[in-house]
């Protein structure tokens, strides 16, 4: 790890093709900007991306990456860290990716509290595929698959999280440069898996959850007195119907990440040119 | 052949069936006789008939035989489902005192003994099947001191006293035998050979322990479970571990994962967790990542008969998957052998940087045999990593800008790898389509590049892997049979008992699915073929039929484009006037 490395490493030579004014522009800096400042290079970090809009972030960026089927992206984030915990492991995607065909496995992956960071980019919307219903879409939102609405209540991710046993919940807006690159650092830094809910508008088919919408109704936790460490305040905020929060919402200081807990430290890529020592012990078993 | 000797015990599931037998097999295989064990189990925890059927000799056995000499029968149920095959000369162990009362043919000799009521005596009504296994030394003269030995393998973890009780237990049988009844004809001959005994699911983790693997990811499914336990804690003693996903999708992804990390990864699973992780199937294969897939066959489709035998997965495996995905299909024909093909698996994964479906069928995977151990043999395992790079060796496949090419189109179609943490070789992989860089592209240039790419490494493989077979019977007989995956034993001895009659075959037992061996100068060479598998459809019968169809030629296109009218005029026109290299045109 060089102690000179800037933001600007983890950029590619592939210029984006997401909208103009497109959340994820924002969303993907500020993972940059705090992947630089915690002492990460591009040889070291290991990008996992789903598929969508928010999937294509792995082009984008420079790293080791890999962006793989739709919804599978953090089973594939779990494996490399938990077979080299030397990397630092990011996984991004959507609303679409994580809450819906991956759903499932956030479940799974936030139980399984891995130490590495997850930062769904949350614009309520499908937007590679032009303009449909996703799971964190409003009830009454009308779309073209859902002319009145998916009439069916959003899925709260951060609530989602907190049930299955979450050590960190934070959740971010790609439009504040700075607090978005702080908080996905404290997700980076926390000892588990770092979960951070960002809100990352669709200036193309979501005329609802707008820039304007989220700069004047999110209230940003770090300038109130809430207590992430206080699971109870985390709770009321996330529970909250009225009010859209951004900032670190819960977080776990006793918190033991997966390797840590399994005793896997070890770099499983580095094995001997033969059988292990010990593999004929493995055999006398069997007498 | 030396004499053998059949015997099974059968019960209700939950009635301590499969251990017992397993107790019975260790014991023979400790007192230098070859053993071969097949359990005819249901899915369920309790209920339902389960038997543990051994078939042993001082000779090598490999498959089992329709004839029981010995039954221990906890339910008449298992007397029932076994009448065919008792045979006058037969004998039958069961409790007197147990609710039920054995109806028995006259020509089978019962022997009733108080199982339940001798194992009080000798601490717990818990040890009636050691009783059991007591009373049948007695029947068949094997010693009871051999016995002991197996007693103290199962039970020495639970402390001394456990293991005297049983010991106990066994002698409170087989005294009982010895003065309420008469001799017997059987004497098991002994011998001082020893042997290991075990089963292909643990052949397989044993095989990828040895080469190397250190990740393994799956979710609990029968027959494949037993890959599984047994990684379980032992791959953790060489620094790897075993993850429980919460489903097939998740379980292949993670090993994909940790493979991209550089780990040697594996997964395993039976046809329903197949069909899920051919959804990752093809991403593996365009990431050129490389996995080991395991498939331990159960009767399909859908949920099947999940605890019954059949080799119905061959296409699937072949074919899977959208698109056009390379990989390498291998089926273990023996229990040692998914030991050796295991290590083979990982082998070619790297080598070729791409999925290999290592595929066993539920009866080798839950069936125990014996094996001298100098088969397992670790000092001979090889681990070839194929082309990797690291800090120093990069450079030589950095392009005119730095940048390392995971997918650079190689001669031989093989690019280097670099794993994470490796300097200056930071790159993307993906499932979309992608340039020497990893970059997506759909440009029709290098598509057809990578699709050609990618093709080529299953060429250098097929040119420079030895895919052969094993060959056994007369070499000139005019039957020609041939089989892969667990049938091998069963032709084996089928030939013996077809030879004594008069009847020559020659039989090529084939382990390579694809790339495979071209049998066509066999099959020119024999009267008539057979194929054996273990299916309805005969999959790996059309394959050997396709493969000594008449060639076509090929009219191909893949950039991603139609076909338009003009170019496949002119493709069609030099095929015509014979212009057209060998039989492929590429429009």
């Amino acid at each position: 790890m060089s102690s000179d490395v800037r933001f600007t490493d983890f950029k590619s030579d592939k210029q984006p093709t997401w909208c103009p004014g497109c959340g994820d522009f924002g969303t993907m800096n500020g993972m940059m900007k705090a992947l630089a400042n915690t002492g990460n290079d591009p040889d070291n970090t290991f990008v996992v991306a789903g598929i969508g809009c928010s999937g294509k972030i792995g082009t984008y960026m420079h790293s080791y990456a890999l962006h793989g089927v739709h919804g599978r992206a953090l089973p594939v984030g779990c494996g490399v860290k938990i077979a080299n915990p030397d990397l630092e492991v990011m996984v991004a995607g959507g609303d679409g990716d994580g809450y819906s065909i991956g759903a499932g496995h956030f479940v799974h992956a936030v139980r399984r509290n891995v130490d590495m960071t997850y930062v769904v980019m949350d614009n309520r919307i499908y937007g590679l595929t032009k303009g449909q219903a996703s799971p964190t879409s409003r009830e009454d939102f009308e779309t073209s698959t859902s002319p009145d609405g998916p009439k069916q209540p959003p899925v709260n991710p951060l609530a989602l999280a907190h049930a299955a046993g979450a050590t960190f919940i934070a959740q971010s807006f790609s439009s504040d440069a700075q607090r978005h690159a702080e908080i996905v650092q404290e997700a980076i830094e926390h000892d588990g898996f770092g979960f951070v809910n960002v809100f990352s508008p669709c200036v193309t088919f979501n005329d609802v959850d707008t820039y304007d919408y989220f700069r004047d109704s999110l209230v940003d936790l770090a300038e109130t007195d809430h207590d992430p460490s206080d699971e109870q305040q985390a709770k009321e905020v996330i529970m909250d119907g009225e009010t859209e929060h951004m900032g670190v919402i819960y977080q776990d200081d006793d918190s033991v990440p997966f390797n840590e807990l399994h005793g896997v430290t070890e770099n499983m890529a580095e094995i001997p040119d033969g059988a292990p020592d010990g593999a004929m012990d493995l055999v006398r078993e069997f007498y | 052949m030396a004499e053998d000797l059949n015997w099974a015990i059968g019960g209700e599931a939950g009635d301590g069936i499969d251990s017992t037998g397993k107790i019975f097999a260790q014991a023979q295989s400790r007192a230098g006789r070859h053993v071969f064990t097949s359990k005819d189990f249901a899915s369920r925890i309790r209920g339902g008939y389960t038997a543990y059927k051994i078939r042993s000799s001082t000779d090598r056995v490999q498959s089992v035989v329709n004839r029981l000499d010995v039954l221990v029968a906890l339910t008449q149920r298992t007397i029932d489902e076994n009448l065919d095959e008792l045979h006058d000369g037969s004998v039958v162990v069961y409790d007197g005192e147990r609710s039920w009362e054995a109806e028995i043919p006259g020509d089978i000799t019962g022997v009733d003994v108080p199982l339940k009521s001798l194992a009080e005596d000798a601490g717990g009504a818990i040890m009636r099947n050691v009783v059991a296994l007591g009373a049948v030394c007695a029947i068949v003269d094997f010693p009871v001191e051999k016995l002991d030995e197996a007693l103290e393998k199962r039970f020495g973890g639970k402390g001394e006293k456990i293991v005297e009780n049983n010991k106990t237990a066994a002698r409170k049988g087989a005294d009982y035998v010895e003065e309420e009844y008469d001799g017997f004809d059987y004497s098991l001959e002994t011998t001082d050979s020893d042997y290991v005994l075990l089963n292909g699911d643990e052949a397989i983790g044993m095989g990828a322990i040895a080469a190397g693997c250190r990740f393994y990811a799956g979710y609990p499914i029968t027959p494949a479970t037993d890959v599984m336990e047994y990684l379980t804690g032992r791959i953790d003693q060489f620094g790897g571990h075993v993850v429980q996903a919460e489903d097939e999708l998740s379980a292949i992804n993670m090993a994909l994962g940790a493979a991209r990390a550089g780990a040697r990864s594996m997964t395993a699973t039976s046809g329903p967790g197949i069909d899920l992780m051919t959804e990752t199937f093809g991403l593996v294969a365009t990431s050129e990542t490389p996995l080991v897939i395991c498939d331990v066959m159960r009767a399909g489709p859908s949920t099947g008969m999940p605890t019954k035998q059949e080799q119905g997965d061959l296409n699937s495996l072949l074919y899977g998957g959208h698109g056009e995905i390379p990989r390498f299909v291998i089926a273990p024909t023996t229990i040692s052998e998914c030991f050796h093909k295991t290590i083979e698996a990982f082998n070619l994964a790297e080598q070729y940087q791409t999925p290999v479906y290592l595929v066993a069928d539920l009866s080798m995977a839950v069936t125990e045999q014996t094996f001298a151990p100098e088969e397992f043999d670790m000092d001979a395992v090889e681990i070839d990593r194929g082309k990797v790079v690291d800090d120093d060796s990069i450079d030589q496949y950095l392009d005119e800008q730095d940048r390392f090419q995971p997918h650079y189109d190689a001669a031989d179609g093989v690019s280097p790898r670099a794993f994470p943490g490796t300097d200056g070789g930071a790159h993307m992989s993906t499932g979309l389509e992608h340039d020497e860089l990893g970059r997506r592209t759909e440009d029709t240039d290098e598509r057809i590049d990578q699709v050609e790419k990618r093709q080529r490494k299953v060429e250098t493989a097929k040119q420079e892997e030895d895919w052969s077979y094993r060959e056994y019977g007369d070499p000139d007989a005019d039957t020609l049979v041939i089989s892969w995956g667990s049938n091998e034993g069963a032709i084996v001895e089928a030939m013996d008992a077809l030879q004594s009659e008069g009847t020559d075959v020659r039989f090529l037992s084939v382990p390579y699915i694809f790339p495979r061996p071209d049998l066509s100068e066999e099959i020119e060479a024999a009267e008539r073929t057979v194929v054996v598998e273990c299916n309805a459809q005969g999959q790996f019968a059309d394959l050997i039929e396709h493969d000594v169809l008449e060639r076509v030629q090929r009219v191909t296109k893949f950039d991603g484009v139609r076909f338009d009218a003009d170019e496949l005029a002119d493709a069609i026109r030099d095929v015509v006037d014979g212009s057209a290299a060998a039989d492929e045109v590429t429009a």
